[in-house]
């Protein structure tokens, strides 16, 4: 039986670790919380967005838009959303599982240290590496944005499309690629914002400047939209990654610390019975 | 007889009250609104709204967007409004910088990603340890 000292220094740094993974637990609690808040926080953009829109593509017949144009693909770009730090479990791994095979004509756009890290590596074509903060906030986003947008009006590349973990519910998250540029069709739009099946709005409606005019620059915002509640979706299942993660690392910890103090206990007993055995002995051989 | 604005950001609701006119910046120059308006969907360039509210006049700051006029409720949908923070240019050259520096970093490692990641964590595993057991002294 290993002896008492060792055990007490094991159960002692085991303990240590446990309140360690805790606090990260309880972090990333409170962060997921606000993460889901500021998704919330973002609907009634959403919606008001969707109020616009429907009416204004009601109103446009054979629109043409450089964001819809269907080019031949000879480049892919894809914006790989992942986190900076790890001990999020396997939220990284299972993104990374998804990325398209290596293949010299895709172009990567990463936000994360992870991201960058692991396309790098790999050998991939890896054009920019932005960080997001926690806080995500919009301009930081529409930096990612406007850059990728750029590339691809450039023609640098032909499509644009993110991986990132969807956020389903605070125990599963789902690697997911969505395809943002080129967009197929308005309806596509109007979908995407929850609006297919909503009743016309009857009321004569006035433009200004012109239908076309506010539908071309309504497509941008649209997008950035898009990419902006992907990105806060993808940090909503960072942190509740890391919860869950941090939580299953507390409670191993804690049978470890009942398995050692068990241990600990029957030590100190074979240690109490050795000795009363001994004096037993001694004072046996005395008498 | 008032109207009811509200400005709405991709992170949030940042206004929402009734008030009794406002102007709006739009492409084609500035449109009072006053309650009773005919329905209307405007492009906003970058500028002031002048909400005259109690008879006392504020000035809202608000970036490019559009703004929706129905019955008697305006709403103005805009990526940035009252603290309006710039994009930052030079954030995407960095990205860039970085890019490259990763790439030329990774070169002439022969080595499988997925494997380095696994040693990586092993390390990193090793090193909160050591941190636990010099803490427990």
């Amino acid at each position: 039986m290993a002896n008492l000292r060792d055990i007490r220094r094991r159960i002692k740094s085991v303990k240590n670790t446990s309140q360690i993974t805790r606090a990260m637990q309880l972090v990333a609690a409170s962060k997921m919380k606000r993460a889901q808040d500021a998704a919330l926080a973002g609907r009634p953009y959403a919606q008001l967005l969707a109020r616009i829109m429907g009416p204004v593509a009601d109103g446009v017949f054979d629109f043409t838009h450089p964001f819809m144009e269907e080019r031949t693909v000879k480049t892919r770009g894809i914006i790989l959303v992942s986190t900076d730090k790890g001990l999020c479990g396997g939220l990284n791994g299972n993104l990374f599982r998804e990325l398209p095979a290596k293949d010299e004509s895709i172009k990567y756009i990463t936000i994360g240290r992870k991201a960058s890290q692991y396309v790098s590596r790999s050998g991939r074509d890896l054009i920019a590496d932005f960080t997001v903060s926690d806080s995500t906030t919009f301009p930081e986003v529409k930096t990612v944005i406007e850059f990728a947008i750029k590339a691809f009006s450039e023609g640098t590349i032909d499509t644009l499309e993110v991986l990132y973990s969807a956020f389903i519910n605070t125990l599963k998250q789902e690697p997911r690629l969505f395809p943002l540029l080129p967009i197929s069709g308005i309806d596509v739009v109007l979908k995407s914002l929850g609006l297919e099946n909503e009743e016309p709005d009857d009321r004569e409606l006035n433009f200004e400047p012109s239908v076309e005019t506010i539908l071309s620059e309504l497509l941008p915002l649209f997008v950035r939209r898009e990419f902006f509640s992907m990105v806060k979706g993808a940090k909503a299942s960072e942190h509740s990654a890391r919860m869950v993660a941090m939580k299953s690392a507390t409670d191993n910890a804690n049978n470890l610390v009942d398995s050692l103090t068990l241990d600990y206990n029957k030590a100190r007993q074979a240690a109490i019975t050795q000795e009363i055995l001994e004096i037993a002995a001694a004072t046996a051989s005395n008498s | 007889m008032s109207i009811q604005l509200d400005i709405v950001t991709p992170e949030k609701k940042v206004y929402s009250e009734t008030v009794d006119s406002v102007v709006l910046p739009t492409t084609s120059g500035d449109v009072g609104i006053l309650p009773g308006h005919i329905p209307l969907i405007t492009q906003i360039k970058a500028g002031e709204l002048a909400i005259s509210k109690d008879g006392a006049l504020d000035l809202l700051a608000v970036d490019i967007g559009f703004a929706e006029v129905i019955g008697d409720t305006v709403s103005v949908l805009t990526e940035a409004a009252i603290d309006i923070e710039d994009i930052d240019l030079a954030a995407a050259e960095e990205a860039q910088k970085r890019a490259e520096q990763a790439l030329k970093d990774a070169e002439g490692q022969d080595i499988d990603p997925d494997e380095l990641q696994a040693l990586e964590a092993k390390v990193r595993f090793a090193m909160v340890q050591q941190l636990a057991k010099k803490k427990g002294k």
